[in-house]
């Protein structure tokens, strides 16, 4: 499965309630569309921490980073390389 | 002589003349002076005037903090209007609920706001609905009333008298959607607890603030008060999403205070390294919103030793406030909620009324200017917990031989999570509505991060099959973000009395 479909398969599960992909565009801000509260940014990270074995660090912890499926995908990508 | 300042806005006036170039609120668009924030106040109450506000009438508003959010709730006191500032995470329904309850014929909404279009196509005809904003937003449509046709008012002169005992703002706490808990303040209940906090804090106008707790919010509420009565800045941060944000911004604009609930430092402890920001102008911190666990406070002592860490309870039936541990004794008093503010009496009472022995677990009881006139338009509810003037907040605890105080429990079952206080009867009534479900009972679950999570117990009718997330997402439909139960467990059937009366405590064993 890829980095993007495992991000939204859990976003879709723990936050959306759904299986429906038409739900979540990857593109939408999670606190802005209201998907995320702080808290579920949060438990959002210690997912990533634990399903792709990265440190997230404090400096990183920012909506460019994590605000939407995109943003998460293309960090991974660069703390991967 | 000028006569003492005797109301808010009393205070915030003085300020203006005072203090005109000094910065007052710093959000995410704009940097407000205390003319700039008067200016706007003049706005705004100028076209409520123009459209028929009378003393006493109440306005509603759903905004996020801001600039605007202050210039509209000043703006109303200006004219001698009531607040009613409500949960901007609620969904339309509640806020329709409340805005009808409170009987207010103006709502002002961010033009942001997810519920915009669903509040604008339920509201009834006669409310006027504003919306407040640059005319930028997606959601945002058929609004009677534009931002900027009050920002094309010529701003007008406060020119009403205002007394203590007029009432200056209703403030819905959690409730059921039939019965809503409107706790009503008046100008002096309020002057009188930011009075009372301004001295144990020594607040001045060098003093700034990044505030993070929304301003509906009791505790929010005081943040903002406190500081424009004494002429101090707010730097706004809607969102303690990105700890690090939020910490580079206290050291940028090297403010001297922050507020936060228990999970806002347990969040801010576990993500950050706060030794790390340099923040040698932070004076003090504040913690209210529900009972921090020692430990925590230990840690946030010794990540930040030069910055005075003021431990605090309240509700917002008390303004806020209620009681603060002094710095100098939370090592000495570790634990404990400390003593009553200025002005204010506190006492633990057993059931029968009598004052407790030290030791002794009893209800907080408190009685001062600062206490709620009641709730709006129900006796009923008002006389629970308002008797002879004092307040009986439901929160069990026991004093030390000196007086101090420690929180024991609360007696009654809301559940408190994060900064949030929640009826578990208002998710029941949701999940009820469900076809499938035959019972359900809601419980807050222990939590390291944020107090209290949410837990239903679902029983569903015979032959009848669900999945969980189903429910959760009723609740998504129905409900604030933050009251969608974390957890669900089926089971066949609620533990009960033999009168018929659910067993809650059984449930949360």
């Amino acid at each position: 499965m890829s980095s993007e479909a495992k991000i939204r398969n859990y976003i879709l599960e723990n936050y959306l309630f759904t299986d429906d992909e038409s739900a979540l565009d990857s593109a939408d801000s999670f606190l802005d569309k209201g998907i995320l509260d702080s808290t579920g940014i949060l438990e959002v990270i210690y997912f990533l921490e634990d399903e792709f074995e990265i440190k997230v660090e404090d400096t990183e912890m920012v909506p460019e980073n994590l605000d939407s499926v995109n943003n998460i995908v293309s960090f991974i990508e660069r703390k991967r390389q | 002589m000028a006569p003492l300042p005797t109301t808010l806005f009393d205070h915030f006036e003085t300020t203006v003349n005072k203090h005109p170039d000094s910065l007052a609120i710093a959000d995410f668009k704009q940097r407000a002076s205390y003319q700039d924030l008067f200016e706007l106040v003049g706005k705004v109450s100028r076209y409520l005037l123009e459209s028929g506000l009378k003393k006493g009438d109440r306005v509603s508003l759903v905004i996020t903090n801001s600039v605007e959010y202050a210039a509209v709730f000043y703006g109303i006191w200006a004219v001698g209007g009531v607040t009613v500032a409500l949960n901007t995470q609620a969904k339309a329904k509640d806020i329709i609920n409340w805005v009808n309850h409170s009987e207010a014929h103006w709502l002002f909404v961010d033009e942001r706001h997810q519920e915009f279009k669903a509040i604008a196509a339920e509201i009834k005809s006669d409310i006027e609905l504003i919306s407040v904003g640059r005319g930028t937003s997606d959601y945002q449509t058929e609004a009677a009333v534009s931002w900027q046709q009050i920002l094309d008012q010529t701003a007008s002169e406060p020119n009403i008298s205002l007394t203590p005992s007029d009432l200056a703002s209703i403030i819905y706490t959690s409730g059921t959607t039939g019965h809503p808990k409107g706790v009503t303040l008046s100008h002096g209940n309020l002057s009188a607890n930011i009075d009372s906090i301004l001295s144990y804090l020594e607040l001045t106008e060098q003093d700034s603030i990044l505030n993070v707790l929304p301003f509906y919010y009791s505790y929010g509420n005081s943040i903002l008060h406190t500081h424009l009565a004494v002429g101090g800045s707010l730097i706004l941060e809607n969102s303690l999403a990105y700890p690090h944000r939020v910490m580079e911004k206290m050291a940028s604009e090297a403010v001297t205070g922050f507020s936060g609930v228990p999970s806002t430092f347990a969040l801010l402890l576990g993500r950050v390294n706060i030794r790390d920001y340099g923040l040698t102008n932070l004076r003090y911190i504040t913690q209210a919103g529900g009972a921090m666990a020692p430990a925590l406070a230990d840690k946030l002592s010794s990540a930040l030793p030069d910055t005075e860490l003021f431990i605090m309870y309240g509700q917002t039936e008390a303004g806020a406030r209620l009681t603060y541990l002094p710095p100098t004794m939370l090592k000495e008093k570790r634990g404990s909620i400390g003593i009553a503010i200025p002005n204010t009496t506190i006492e633990v009472r057993s059931k029968e009324g009598k004052v407790t022995q030290p030791g002794e677990t009893g209800e907080i009881c408190a009685f001062g200017k600062n206490i709620m006139q009641g709730y709006w338009k129900d006796s009923e509810k008002t006389a629970e917990i308002i008797k002879n003037g004092w307040l009986y907040t439901g929160d069990l605890a026991h004093t030390d031989v000196d007086g101090y105080l420690y929180i024991d429990g609360r007696s009654s079952d809301m559940i408190k999570s994060g900064a949030n206080r929640i009826s578990p009867k208002e998710i029941e009534e949701v999940i009820q509505e469900i076809d499938q479900v035959l019972e359900v009972a809601v419980i807050g679950c222990p939590d390291e991060m944020l107090g209290e999570v949410i837990k239903a117990y679902v029983v569903l009718k015979k032959n009848n099959s669900l999945e969980k997330r189903v429910i959760q997402r009723h609740c998504k439909s129905n409900l604030a973000l933050y009251k969608i139960p974390k957890t669900i467990e089926f089971i066949e059937e609620l533990p009960k009395t033999a009168s018929g009366k659910i067993q809650k405590f059984l449930l949360q064993k």
